[in-house]
């Protein structure tokens, strides 16, 4: 017992920097989810996208921090594409999702030439702090939770604004909005586009952490966000926006704990989607088995 | 001013079940005026007030506001001109939002949102004060979610709404037929303060022919989407509820004792 608990112990460091590096795809599903009311999946494709571009950007010889923002707007075409394909063709966001995520895939293989490209040796986003001396894990927490307070501080800025309320009305009330003199459409594909460019930074960052981009590295991304985000929203809850905004970073760092403690207590990694997978079908099942109706996830999965 | 020219809509063209909503409907309302449309079940009432809104777009016919042709401007950009409460409570608000943030929401509709400070002191000084003529303590509610406010509270919220920065037109489809008769008073009376206080020009469907009578400085009847009679100035002074009914083919009790 005392081993399992020192070697879980071991692992908090790096499961802390990963949580941070993915703690952008669980905003990123947060964002359409929760406030735009509109579920969405590109995450699954964008998050490799981003990482893809950013490991092109690399090769190219463009800065570390340069091809981050590459990468967001990337993800933030594919966002764009996702809430245009369901907004004019009027398809099931789900399904436009899944269109732009599958689409993606073959972008994305063409981008790397192959299935795995190595970017090795590479001046990374981490290598000044590594510099100036601090570990490697140690320079990820810094460098992902600087970027993580960052973009937490501007999108609560943003949605104290009018405009970041007209964003959160689309998702309340889109025929309410819309009265109200709110562009439905380009409020809309920008939150999408928003959310996936997070979605790309998210892929981007953790490519310059690992040292390789991989086609197949966004697979099984969307039901960790959302059980991550189910984990954050129970223990910071979702009433403001502030809680709501934090919920993605504050579940994330929970929810890899949570997957690290299973796997040094011996659960087989193969089995992790499984469990995963139960664990989000029990959190959104919990409000009507409590007999109560599950109003947000019916209302928001049914148009 | 309002005009609205010739609006033709049919649904499901061709079909066995086609549905004509406005057969080249012709209505014009100067400023000030206060209309309360009335007419049965799919005369038309709702679709028209959707035509002006721009919430359905008209097959063939115009709709002017103060002299502009606005037949293919979209929804969010006739906001600016016309205002709107519906029927449905739920429809008005965002119901995830607080008081304050729907008022604010209410505020962009003649004021574009831009990148600046949303709810701020002064605006929800103001907002408080508007929302104190309602009488029902809603000032002290700013930060409430209007989820949890009752039927009526939230109905008065999305008149408050509809009347700030005085719109050009003011829509109200049936806006008190789902609240209880206490509360519908309430919202009515209030309606009527601020279509008085601000001048408004306004469109009111109701199936209740005492507000028919009661208020307003017309009466609009339709009937299968055209305008079947209009009463204005001494006419309508000297409406009665009886005369009123006597043009429905079919009559009944919601009429007379009020929605
Ligand atoms: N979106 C729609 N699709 C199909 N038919 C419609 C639609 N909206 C209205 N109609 C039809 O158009 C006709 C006019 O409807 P409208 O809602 O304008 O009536 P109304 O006068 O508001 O009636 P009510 O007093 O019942 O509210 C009705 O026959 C209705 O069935
Ligand atoms: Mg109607």
């Amino acid at each position: 017992m005392l081993e399992l608990i020192s070697h879980f112990w071991a692992l908090v460091p790096v499961t802390i920097a990963q949580s941070l590096i993915l703690s952008f795809v669980v905003l990123a599903i947060m964002i359409p989810f929760r406030i735009l009311g509109f579920p969405d999946l590109t995450s699954e494709g964008a998050y490799p996208l981003g990482g893809a571009i950013c490991a092109m950007a690399l090769m190219a010889g463009l800065p570390a921090w340069s091809a981050l923002l590459v990468a967001m707007a990337a993800g933030f075409l594919a966002g764009c594409a996702t809430a245009f394909i369901h907004l004019r063709f009027r398809i099931h966001s789900l399904l436009a999702g899944i269109l732009v995520m599958t689409m993606l895939y073959s972008v994305n293989l063409r981008l790397l030439g192959k299935s795995n490209q190595p970017v090795f040796n590479l001046r990374t986003i981490f290598s000044f702090l590594i510099d100036h001396g601090l570990s490697d894990i140690g320079a990820k927490i810094m460098v992902a939770g600087a970027i993580a307070v960052l973009a937490f501080l501007l999108l609560r800025l943003y949605f104290l604004t009018e405009k970041g309320t007209a964003m959160r009305a689309v998702g309340a009330n889109p025929d309410m909005a819309e009265a109200n003199g709110i562009n439905v459409w380009t409020m809309t594909v920008g939150g999408v586009g928003l959310a996936g460019s997070f979605s790309a930074l998210s892929g981007a960052i953790m490519v310059q952490s690992q040292g390789f981009a991989d086609v197949n590295m966004g697979f099984g991304i969307l039901i960790n966000g959302l059980a991550a985000l189910m984990i954050g929203e129970a223990v910071v809850g979702k009433q403001t926006v502030v809680r709501q905004l934090l919920a993605p970073f504050v579940g994330t760092l929970i929810y890899y704990q949570l997957i690290s403690v299973c796997l040094v207590a011996g659960l087989p990694p193969g089995d992790l989607k499984l469990a995963t997978g139960l664990f989000v079908l029990a959190m959104l099942a919990a409000p009507s088995l409590r007999g109560r109706g599950a109003p947000m996830a019916r209302d928001t999965m049914r148009d | 001013m309002l005009e609205v020219q010739n609006a033709r809509r049919v649904f499901f063209p061709g079909q066995p079940d086609e549905k004509i909503a406005l057969d080249g409907l012709d209505l014009k309302l100067a400023s000030g005026d206060f209309a309360v449309v009335i007419g049965s079940n799919g005369a038309g009432k709702s679709t028209l007030l959707n035509a002006i809104s721009g919430a359905l777009r008209l097959d063939s016919g115009k709709v002017f506001i103060n002299g502009r042709d606005v037949t293919a401007i979209p929804v969010h950009r006739r906001a600016v001109h016309v205002a709107r409460v519906f029927q449905d409570p739920m429809k008005g608000t965002a119901a995830t939002m607080t008081v304050a943030e729907n008022m604010l929401l209410a505020e962009l509709r003649h004021n574009p949102a831009r990148l600046r400070r949303g709810l701020t002191k002064a605006r929800r000084a103001f907002y408080a004060e508007q929302l104190s003529y309602l009488h029902l303590g809603m000032e002290n509610r700013l930060d409430t979610v209007v989820s949890t406010l009752s039927g009526g509270q939230r109905q008065s919220l999305s008149l408050v709404m509809a009347v700030t920065g005085t719109p050009d037109i003011l829509l109200l489809d049936e806006h008190t037929a789902a609240l209880d008769p206490r509360t519908a008073d309430l919202v009515m009376d209030a309606t009527i303060r601020a279509v008085t206080a601000l001048k408004l020009t306004t469109l009111m469907v109701t199936h209740n022919m005492k507000h028919a009578v009661d208020y307003g400085n017309r009466v609009v009847m339709l009937d299968s989407g055209r305008v079947r009679f209009e009463l204005a100035g001494d006419e309508k002074k000297n409406a009665t509820v009886a005369g009123l009914v006597s043009h429905f083919a079919v009559k009944t009790d919601r009429m007379l004792l009020g929605a």
